[in-house]
């Protein structure tokens, strides 16, 4: 009690710190104006709009606001996401992907204000309840994470790549594993000067890359320019179905849907709490979820309320899951989560089990203050995200670029930071054209710097004994987790269990 | 047609995009291959068995800068060999020497091709040698106007714009000793002026003739200046040929002004 009490009295203080800052407001309704509209133009992701205002806002101003811009621009788009699935059948963000499929016939059917007004709702309630979810296990975690040493970190770094290339993979599970070393060989370790013995890596005698590549060029270039190439294109724009109904929810059906809503907050923040799986596994898997349990499961796909409220709950609950893992240990739990790693990167803030307890209870205060500023503009001002839809990619793209080209030059101050951006996208589009994940690469080069440190590290402490990795229970448990993960891929280890599975169907 | 026939189409059409991606596959697995090939060549620079530098032992195996790289190249190597034995079993290797095999598309090459062209003389050539507005605006011009309806030929005018400009800065201003010119500066508003000015006739009475124009001064301009003076941040080429002027503006004319100096 205690406990509940003495989060509760350190979450009021950050929250009134934040209350009474006037520019606490400037920030909070700019950039999550800013996050809607990325969410809502297809072509730009969540990710993007982090790493962008990352370029802008990340070093330049006190980190309070830093936070502010990056967590309101977070929550903004993967709630904005929801406007052209609903409304244009096109997902905005891929973590809308699942809102298409009943929210666009609910929007055929006369009911699209309805549609948007309980989405609104929802993505406010879940990111609530990823945010509670947050406050709550990040001290437990943080006790327990007092324990982890650098066997079970480089585990939990492996087990991350692995993890989010398994299920970001939309082809061979292989190419999500190769995406992810790609990430591990760009990571900043694996590039410059050794963390432990200074010895130069792969420098070429090129004195620029003797401090490692710049993680917010890489993140730019890894999301911004492949979308730029591939949204250059014409594309007659979708017919838009124009909104019917009132927007303002009637509290009554929320009321009604709460059982669902709860349930899948509840599933987002778990699959968020996941390393490296983002907001789109967390909308499909309760939207899986909610077609198998809800009495209305039949009519899923089929402009079903509860469908709708399935995904759009689980992807915005996913964000405090997300900051769950990046607040404790420092693995991020999605990709956004990693762009906003790189932000605390450069403002020289660690997460990990050594984080300020005062920075956490900022961000916890942010997120709430986010999502009900989330929740005001996409009530009240829906119908300007509704016309900002209607411009095309190819008028709002060259100006991306040149937003990406100068972020990316104020972070790091040098042209350099522009070739390796450049040459990271260019990569990057080839990986997309080959359906290689891009959310295991950007894990990886967040995580390879603290993997080959914390792994050799353990291997020094050990002097050289391998042994260091059963012998703690932690980094047991973490050892059988990552080996599962692989053997479950190999087909002669897969196939008994298929044949069983054929036999039981 | 019935829905039964529909299927059947969409199926094959499945099958088809799948073969395509497993000829890339066959061509990705060998790229990947060579990399980790010369990677691993590349860490056995890095000392593993501690060496002696100058008298003083160095670290041992284990925590050696080359151990990550080592098993990173060598999970490389492995996944890069299953997968070309994926491609090859899939009959990614019949078709991998085919253009239809591998699924290549002209009209979606070329759009690519003036795309990396745009890109590479913008951020190598532009960026770093010529006024950062000047650059933007004209990149933005030749964007919007290059890929907005699909058009293969304003793709290779858009492309010869930007990759005149970013040629000639390059040419004659390669060394960082010569950024600071002003020729390529003049060369680009010359351009970006042409290029507007073709736009606003082909395009007259549309709306992309008035929207162009308004996007291309307006976003860079307002982007270096919120970088420059809102966040004090370093900006490309500040000794540019507009950048210069608003700063100089910025700091004699109008600051004083509301610092009441």
């Amino acid at each position: 009690m205690d406990f509940v009490l003495s989060q509760l009295t350190g979450f009021g203080s950050a929250f009134a710190a934040l209350v009474i800052d006037p520019l606490t407001y400037v920030y909070l309704v700019t950039s999550v104006f800013l996050g809607i509209t990325f969410g809502a133009l297809p072509g730009l992701t969540a990710t993007l709009a982090v790493t962008i205002l990352t370029g802008f806002f990340g070093n330049k101003i006190p980190l309070d606001y830093s936070m502010i811009a990056l967590l309101g621009a977070y929550v903004g788009a993967i709630y904005g996401g929801s406007y052209p699935s609903i409304l244009l059948n096109i997902p905005g963000t891929a973590a809308s992907a699942a809102t298409a499929m009943d929210g666009h016939p609910l929007a055929k059917a006369g009911r699209g204000g309805e549609a948007l007004g309980l989405t609104t709702t929802a993505s406010f309630i879940g990111t609530l309840i990823g945010t509670v979810a947050l406050l709550i296990f990040v001290w437990v975690l943080l006790l327990i994470s007092k324990n982890i040493a650098s066997p079970e970190k480089a585990l939990l770094a492996l087990f991350g790549i692995l993890l989010s290339g398994t299920l970001m993979s939309e082809d061979l599970v292989i190419k999500g594993w190769i995406a992810g070393l790609i990430g591990l060989a760009m990571a900043m370790a694996m590039v410059g000067m050794d963390p432990l013995l200074s010895e130069p890596r792969y420098t070429f005698g090129w004195s620029y890359m003797l401090s490692g590549f710049q993680v917010v060029p890489v993140l730019m270039g890894a999301f911004a320019v492949p979308q730029i190439i591939e949204g250059m294109r014409h594309v007659e724009v979708g017919k838009m179905i124009a909104l019917q109904g009132r927007i303002l929810p009637n509290f009554a059906a929320v009321r009604r849907h709460m059982p669902t809503i709860t349930r899948s907050g509840v599933i987002g923040t778990g699959v968020g709490a996941l390393p490296g799986v983002g907001e789109d596994v967390a909308g499909w898997v309760s939207y899986g979820v909610g077609k198998t349990v809800s009495k209305d499961g039949k009519n899923f796909g089929k402009g079903s309320l509860e469908g709708l409220l399935s995904s759009e709950t689980a992807n915005n609950a996913c964000i405090g899951g997300a900051l769950i893992p990046l607040l404790v240990l420092g693995i991020p739990g999605s990709p956004p989560a990693a762009a906003l790693m790189g932000a605390f990167k450069i403002n020289n803030v660690i997460p990990g089990p050594t984080i300020d307890p005062a920075i956490i209870l900022r961000v916890v205060a942010i997120m709430v203050l986010a999502s009900f500023t989330m929740w005001i503009l996409g009530l009240f001002t829906a119908r300007v995200f509704i016309k900002i839809l209607r411009i095309p990619q190819t008028v709002f793209l060259p100006v991306v670029m040149v937003l990406t080209a100068i972020g990316s030059f104020s972070v790091g101050g040098g042209i350099n930071d522009l070739y390796l951006m450049l040459g990271v996208g260019f990569v990057a589009y080839f990986m997309n054209l080959l359906k290689y994940p891009i959310a295991p690469l950007v894990i990886g080069v967040i995580l390879g710097g603290l993997f080959d440190e914390t792994f050799r590290r353990a291997l020094f402490l050990s002097d050289g004994s391998l042994g260091v990795f059963v012998s703690r229970p932690g980094a047991a448990v973490l050892l059988a987790l990552n080996v599962a993960l692989v053997a479950a891929q190999i087909p002669m280890i897969r196939r008994p269990f298929q044949r069983r599975d054929r036999k039981d169907a | 047609m019935t829905s039964n026939d529909q299927l059947l189409q969409s199926e094959a059409a499945d099958r088809e995009a799948q073969q395509i991606l497993r000829a890339r596959d066959f061509w990705g697995a060998l790229v990947l291959l060579s990399l980790s090939v010369f990677f691993l060549w590349r860490t056995s620079f890095i000392p593993l068995w501690g060496e002696n530098r100058a008298g003083v032992k160095g670290g041992d195996w284990y925590n050696s800068a080359a151990l990550v790289p080592l098993g990173l190249f060598s999970a490389m190597l492995v996944l890069s060999l299953v997968l070309l034995r994926v491609a090859v079993r899939e009959g990614g290797a019949k078709r991998a020497l085919s253009s239809v095999g591998i699924g290549w598309n002209r009209a979606e090459a070329m759009r690519f091709t003036t795309l990396a062209v745009i890109l590479f003389f913008y951020i190598a050539g532009l960026v770093p040698r010529v006024d950062f507005i000047l650059c933007s605006g004209l990149l933005i011009t030749a964007l919007i106007y290059g890929y907005h309806g699909g058009h293969a030929a304003r793709m290779v005018l858009a492309a010869a714009v930007v990759g005149l400009a970013g040629l000639y800065a390059m040419a004659l201003n390669l060394p960082r000793a010569e950024w600071a010119q002003h020729d390529d500066d003049w060369l680009v508003l010359a351009l970006w002026i042409a290029l507007t000015a073709w736009v606003v006739w082909h395009e007259r009475g549309r709306r992309l003739a008035r929207v162009i124009p308004v996007i291309a001064i307006i976003a860079p301009t307002l982007l270096v200046c919120a970088m420059a003076f809102g966040f004090r941040q370093n900006v490309p080429n500040r000794g540019g040929l507009i950048f210069k002027q608003i700063e100089y503006h910025y700091y004699v004319t109008l600051k004083p002004i509301w610092s009441g100096k």
